[in-house]
C-alpha cells in the first residue's frame, strides 16, 4: 500500500465495512513501516478523541420544550381550522341543495297551479254561458244560474282570476224583499246573463235592451239565493 | 385512545395527518433530539438548531404526504428535510459562529461539561471543546456534513451517503478532506496558546 492509498482508506480502516480483510491488513502493515503515515494516524486518533468528546457533550442535547409547545399549538390551530372549513363547506352544500329543492318544489307547484287554472277557466266559461242560456226563456231559473256561477267560484287557487268581482259591498242594489242584514255572510259571484233575467229577480228592465247579454256581480246569501246585484263599471 | 409507544412511524404519521395531536407529539418526541443534535453540530448555534427543528416538523405537519414510507424510514426523510433547511440557513449566514451564546437555562454555550474536578481543568476542557467546535464550524459545508454524519452522528458511510444524497465514494473523499482540514485547524488551535505562552 502506498502513502496516498493509506491516506485515502487507512485512517478509517476499522470502521469502513466496504474494505476487505486484505486491505485492512495492508493498511496496518503500512502504518507499522511508514513513520509519516503512523504519525498521521496518531494525529487522527487524537482528533477523533476530541471529536468524540465534543459529540458526547452534545449527545444529550434536545430541542427546548417551547418548540414542542409551538408545534402543538400550530397543529391544533391548523386542524381546528381545517375542521371548521370542512364543516362550512358541508353547510354551504347543504344550503345550496335545500335552495335547489325549494326552488324545484315551488316551480312544480307553480306549473301545477297554472295548468289547474287553465283547466278551471276552460271549464267555467261554458257553464256560465249554459246557465245564462237557460235563462233565455222568460222563466227565471236563479238556482241553475247560481249553480253555474258557483262552478266559477269553487277552485280557490283560481279565485283571483275567475272571481273578478270587487269585494266591496258598495254599489250593490238589493233585490226587492231583501234586508241589508241578510247580506252579512254572502258571497259575490260574477255571472253573465241576459238583461231580462234581472227583471225576473224583481228589478226594472228596459224592454228594448232585454235581449242583451250583460255581466253582473250577484251577492248570494247562505241559502244560495241572490240578495243583490251590481253592474260592474267596464 | 392511547397510542402504543412502539407504534410505527408511518402509522403515527397517518393518524397525525387526520388530526391526532397525540400521534404527532409522539413522532416529534421520537425524532426531535436527533434533528436538533444534527442541526446544532452543523450550525453551532442553538437558536438556529431550534428554528431548523421547528421548520422540519412544520413541513411534516403541513404536508405529511411528502413522506413515502416505501422509500425509507421517516427518520431518514426528516434528516433530508433538516439538511435542506440547514443548507438554506448556511447559505444565508455563511460563517455564523456564536461561541458565547446562552442556553435556555442560561448555562452558557451549547457545551456543558459534566465532570470538572478543578476549575482549571474545567476551563481547559471547555476551551478545548470550544476549539473543536470552532474547527468543525469552520469546515466547508460539504466536509462539515461528512464529519458530522460520520464522526459525530456515527453513521456508516452508506447511511451518510444516503443522507447527503451522494455516492459512498464522495462521502469518503469529503470525509478524508474534512479530516485533513480539521486536524490542521486543531493543530493550529493547539499551537496558538503555546505560541502565546512562549511569546510571553
Amino acid at each position: 500500500m502506498t502513502c496516498e492509498e493509506f491516506e485515502a482508506i487507512g485512517l478509517d480502516v476499522e470502521r469502513d465495512s466496504s474494505l476487505s480483510e486484505a486491505e485492512r491488513a495492508a493498511a496496518r502493515e503500512h502504518a507499522s513501516t511508514c513513520s509519516r503515515c503512523a504519525a498521521l494516524q496518531d494525529s487522527w486518533q487524537a482528533a477523533g478523541v476530541e471529536l468524540r468528546a465534543f459529540a458526547e457533550d452534545t449527545a444529550m442535547a434536545q430541542a427546548p420544550a417551547r418548540v414542542e409547545m409551538r408545534l402543538r399549538q400550530e397543529f391544533r390551530t391548523r386542524h381546528v381550522t381545517l375542521k371548521v372549513r370542512r364543516r362550512a363547506v358541508i353547510a354551504a352544500w347543504a344550503l345550496a341543495a335545500a335552495a335547489v329543492l325549494v326552488g324545484a318544489v315551488s316551480w312544480i307547484n307553480w306549473r301545477k297551479g297554472g295548468s289547474n287554472e287553465t283547466a278551471n277557466h276552460l271549464k267555467s266559461t261554458p257553464s256560465v254561458t249554459n246557465s245564462a242560456g237557460n235563462n233565455t226563456n222568460s222563466v227565471p231559473n236563479t238556482g241553475a244560474l247560481l249553480q253555474g256561477a258557483v262552478a266559477v267560484q269553487q277552485p280557490d287557487a283560481a279565485e283571483s282570476e275567475t272571481l273578478m268581482a270587487d269585494n266591496e259591498l258598495n254599489d250593490f242594489t238589493l233585490f226587492p224583499g231583501t234586508l241589508p242584514a241578510d247580506t252579512a255572510d254572502a258571497a259575490i259571484l260574477r255571472v253573465r246573463m241576459q238583461r231580462s233575467s234581472l227583471g225576473a229577480l224583481g228589478l226594472p228592465v228596459n224592454e228594448e235592451r232585454a235581449g242583451e247579454w250583460i255581466q253582473v256581480d250577484l251577492l248570494v246569501g247562505n241559502d244560495g239565493l241572490p240578495q243583490a246585484v251590481r253592474l260592474p263599471q267596464q | 385512545m392511547r397510542i402504543a409507544e412502539q407504534e410505527r412511524d408511518d402509522v403515527l404519521l397517518r393518524r397525525a395527518a387526520k388530526g391526532d395531536e397525540e400521534a404527532f407529539t409522539l413522532l416529534y418526541r421520537r425524532h426531535q433530539a436527533a434533528m436538533y443534535r444534527f442541526a446544532l453540530r452543523m450550525t453551532g448555534n442553538t437558536w438556529a438548531a431550534e428554528e431548523i427543528v421547528q421548520d422540519v416538523f412544520m413541513t411534516l405537519m403541513r404536508d405529511p404526504k411528502k413522506y413515502d414510507a416505501t422509500r425509507g424510514a421517516l427518520g431518514a426523510f426528516l434528516y433530508g428535510v433538516a439538511r435542506n433547511r440547514l443548507m438554506k440557513h448556511l447559505e444565508r449566514l455563511p460563517r455564523e459562529i456564536s461561541l458565547e451564546e446562552k442556553n435556555e437555562d442560561g448555562t452558557g454555550s451549547g457545551i456543558v461539561l459534566q465532570d470538572s474536578s478543578t476549575p482549571a481543568i474545567w476551563a481547559e476542557k471547555r476551551e478545548r471543546l470550544l476549539q473543536v467546535r470552532a474547527a468543525v464550524q469552520e469546515l466547508p459545508v460539504e466536509f462539515r456534513e461528512a464529519v458530522v454524519l460520520c464522526e459525530l452522528e456515527e453513521m456508516s458511510y452508506e447511511e451518510a451517503a444516503q443522507m447527503a444524497g451522494c455516492p459512498i465514494g464522495t462521502i469518503r473523499s469529503r470525509l478524508h478532506r474534512g479530516r485533513a482540514l480539521l486536524m490542521a485547524k486543531l493543530e493550529m488551535f493547539r499551537g496558538a496558546p503555546r505560541r502565546a505562552s512562549v511569546a510571553r
